[in-house]
Formats: C-alpha cells, structure tokens, sequence
C-alpha cells in the first residue's frame, strides 16, 4: 500500500504539515484569529458556521502558524538535505530503504492489529515479518506481497478511533506536521512502545529515525513540490486530505459500507438552487 | 511515518486518480451517442481503458496525450455539478457571470494540474473493485491501482446520471480523500477572506503560469 512511490510518510506529512504558509497569504502565526467563516454572514445550513467544512479545526490560527513554522524547516533544512541524499542514492536504494523502515514498524501494526481484534491481518502480518526477514534480508526486499501477504498500516492513533474515540481538534504537531489529538495520543502510545530503542544505544534510534525521515522525503521531492505548486490553500489541501487519509484507515474494514454521514452535505447541499432554476 | 503520508498519498492518488478519472470519459461525441444506457460501472471501465490506451501510445507527443486525455475527462466528468459542489454555499456569492468564469476556471485548472501528472502513470492498470449503490440514485464504483508506483490505492468515482441519461464522475475519492472536498475546503477559506474575486483571480492566476514539466 503505503509502497506508494513518493508517499514517503515523514517528508510528505513535514512538507504537507506546512505548505500553509506558502499560499495562505500574508498571515503568519496570528493565532486566536477569529474564524473566518464566522464572518460570512451566509445564514448557517444547521449548526455552526464551520461545521460544514470537512475538518474540526478550532485551533486554525495557531495550527497555520505552525504549519508556516514547519513549511519554513522543509524549505530550508529537510527539503535541500533531501535532494542531496536524492541524488546520490539510487532510486533502488530509497525504495529498500523505506521498506526497511517499514518492516521495523513491525511491533507496532502487529500491537494494535491485536488491540483491534484483527487476528487474521496479525497472523499475515507475522508470516510477513518472517518471510522479510529471511528471505527479504532484513525487510530490504518484499517478496512476502508477492506470496499474497499484504503490507497492513495499523498505529494506535487508529485504534482508538477503532474503538470509537473521535479525532478531535485537528492540530499540526511542530516539526512533525498534520495529526489530531487523537492521533497524537497515539504516536506518543507507539513511539513509546517501539521496541528497539530501548535496548540499543540512543544514537541508534536518531540515526534511524533521521534517515528514514530524509529518504521519505528524497522519494516524495516531486509530488510535494507539485502539490505546493498547484494548491490555492495549502494548508488546506493538507488539513483535508489528511483528515480524510485517516478517518478512511480507521475505518478500513467495513470500506464497503455506507460511507460517512456528512455526505449528503458533500454532495446535494445545493439542491435548493438546482430546484429554482 | 505512515501517519504522516496521508496527505502525500492523497496527492499521489490525486494523479492516479486523475489518470483513472479521466479515465471516466469518453472522448467523441459521436460515441456517446452509440453508447445506449451504460452501467456506471461500465462507463468507468471503458474511460479507464481509453485513458490507459492513450498512455500507452509511444508515439503520440506529449502535447497530443494531455490532449486526448483532457477530451475524454471533459466528457466524462460532470463539470458544472462538481463547479456547485465545491464552492458549496459560497456558490451563492457568485452572480451569475462569476459562476460562469468560476466553471471555466475550475475546469481549466483541473485539466492543467493532472493532466501533466498523469503522463508519468504508464505502468498503472486499474482494477475494478465493485459498485455501492449512494442515496438519490448515485453510485460509486470502487477501483484499486495495480502496479505502478500508486500500487494498492483505492480510487472511487462517484457517478451521477445526467439529465441526457449518461452517468458522469461528480466526485474522485483517492484513499478516502474527496477531490470536491478537499478543493472546498481550500477554496472556502479564499473566499471566505476575499470573495468570489479573489477566488477567480487564484485560479486565473494558477492557470496561466507554464505547465510544469513532468
């Protein structure tokens, strides 16, 4: 799934985390800015003025700020660092590279697959980490999707929402880019809970850490680049397509389904006007 | 880290997505008038077929591709719909002339954003997933990216029938990301800050810097 090419999940949610500033207009970190919406007088649908838009965001003023504050540490540090690692490491290199990092989140997905009742995802998974292990070398290669076992994305974030925990407030964590309270809970739960940091020295867990960040980033150079180019709002775009990435993997099993109830705002809330003309 | 890639993916879905989503349409007119009564299923699986075939001419310029590609979106993705659905309740703020240019603009702008991106998509195939019938008479057809660097993306297309009985894509919903969502939501805070000229000289603005090459 996430194998996807430029998804590189660190740069991407860093670059993504930030591009607010870029198109957001000339208004850096004012926080506490009245909500925009609330100053259109357009006579609200039901309920609150914003409660139309897709994503909870009370915290809008301070979260542009610090998306500003994060797009700035891409453009300047994250991103020319990346294209320097872009350009000498062969593209077969970063794409073993990401699967390594991926194949040491392991402990994590195999957790919460267990917390979320998933006992046949976890035992695909289990037989994936051995097959990767062994015959991958070490999570380099993948040939366990080719036998049908499939890479799962599960985090602790997803399983309190598995259980009915709403996201909350949306909110862009420094350095680290677009979560929610929910969702930040949770990484706090799975950072603490990966394994091996605590048995190796803590250079180890920075070197990892750091080197998976700068090569999701090297993969995903183009794709964050279009998008900061081609978005009216990037803050936005990235607020949106975040928080629909992740209420769609929380809700991953019953997909099939009746999708959300606010679609019906989505897709026939003009009606009205279709019928006066 | 996967956390964190929700938006990339969205936005490599986007591409992707445009791929299959122009994949919607059909290109000539005098086709569509061929096609009687086509399921949305069947009118998805045909796009997406065009739209591959023309990838895969070698021989075609790149110019000529996005051309192609752009007529068969254009006539399979419902326009002035989705124009109304993403501006939502702003689109009342619009008089009548600005709605217009509104749905040029917009059309435009999709056009010129994927339709470079969707040339690097050679290697896709698109799988069909199946079809979940929406209220009022919509219907989503579920597909899967296969192969590719997009390899396992879930793309719907959200299909309605038009008043000339052909189903048309009102929406594109890449791993659970709405293209007429996530565009509404930018374009609201625009306009909620400047109006509906502001808005219009955006995407003016987008649409006439040169392509970017890819």
């Amino acid at each position: 799934m996430r194998r996807g090419a430029a998804l590189g999940g660190t740069s991407a949610a860093l670059a993504l985390g930030l591009g607010a500033a870029l198109l957001a207009a000339p208004r850096p970190a004012q926080a506490q800015e009245p909500e925009p919406a609330a100053a259109e007088s357009e006579p609200p649908l039901d309920g609150p003025a914003d409660a139309w838009a897709a994503v909870y965001d009370p915290w809008e003023g301070m979260n542009r700020g610090i998306f500003w504050f994060n797009e700035r540490v891409d453009l300047y540090l994250l991103e020319p660092v990346a294209r320097g690692w872009d350009f000498v490491a062969p593209d077969p290199v970063e794409r073993a590279l990401a699967r390594f990092f991926d194949h040491l989140r392991f402990p994590i997905v195999f957790g919460n697959q267990l917390l979320q009742l998933k006992p046949i995802a976890a035992g695909s998974d289990v037989a994936r980490f051995v097959v990767n292990t062994t015959v991958g070398v070490a999570g380099l290669f993948d040939p366990a999707e080719k036998i049908g076992l499939v890479e799962h994305d599960e985090d602790f974030g997803q399983t309190l929402g598995y259980w009915g925990v709403p996201p909350g407030p949306y909110f862009v964590i420094p350095l680290y880019g677009a979560s929610s309270v929910r969702d930040a809970t949770g990484l706090a739960a799975d950072t603490f809970s990966t394994v091996y940091p605590w048995f190796s020295p803590f250079f180890v867990s920075f070197a990892v850490t750091g080197t998976d960040v700068l090569n999701d980033r090297s993969r995903a150079l183009e794709q964050i680049a279009q998008e900061r180019g081609s978005a009216i709002d990037f803050y936005a775009f990235v607020r949106n397509a975040h928080w629909s990435n992740r209420r769609a993997k929380v809700r991953d099993e019953t997909e099939a389904e009746a999708p959300a109830e606010t679609e019906d705002d989505l897709y026939y809330m003009d009606d009205a006007e279709e019928a006066a003309e | 880290m996967k956390l964190r890639s929700a938006a990339l993916r969205a936005l490599a879905a986007a591409g992707a997505a445009w791929i299959a989503g122009t994949g919607l349409a059909q290109p000539l007119r005098a086709e569509n008038a061929v096609a009687v009564e086509s399921t949305p299923r069947e009118v998805v699986e045909r796009t997406v077929a065009q739209v591959i075939e023309v990838l895969k001419q070698k021989q075609l310029e790149t110019p000529e591709k996005k051309e192609r590609i752009q007529d068969i979106a254009y006539a399979r993705f419902d326009f002035p719909t989705m124009s109304r659905l993403v501006l939502a309740r702003s689109w009342k703020r619009f008089d009548a002339p600005q709605q217009k240019r509104f749905q040029a603009e917009f059309k435009t702008f999709l056009a010129k954003q994927y339709g470079a991106r969707l040339l690097s998509y050679e290697q896709e195939q698109v799988e069909l997933l199946g079809e979940r019938a929406e209220p009022r008479g919509d219907v989503t057809v579920r597909t899967r990216i296969v192969g590719g660097d997009f390899a396992g993306a879930d793309v719907d297309y959200r299909m309605r029938k038009g008043k000339d009985g052909e189903w048309r894509a009102i929406d594109v919903v890449i791993e659970g990301i709405s293209l007429v969502s996530n565009y509404r939501d930018q374009f609201q805070s625009v306009v909620g800050k400047g109006g509906p000229e502001a808005l219009l000289k955006e995407l003016a603005k987008k649409n006439a810097e040169p392509d970017t090459k890819s």
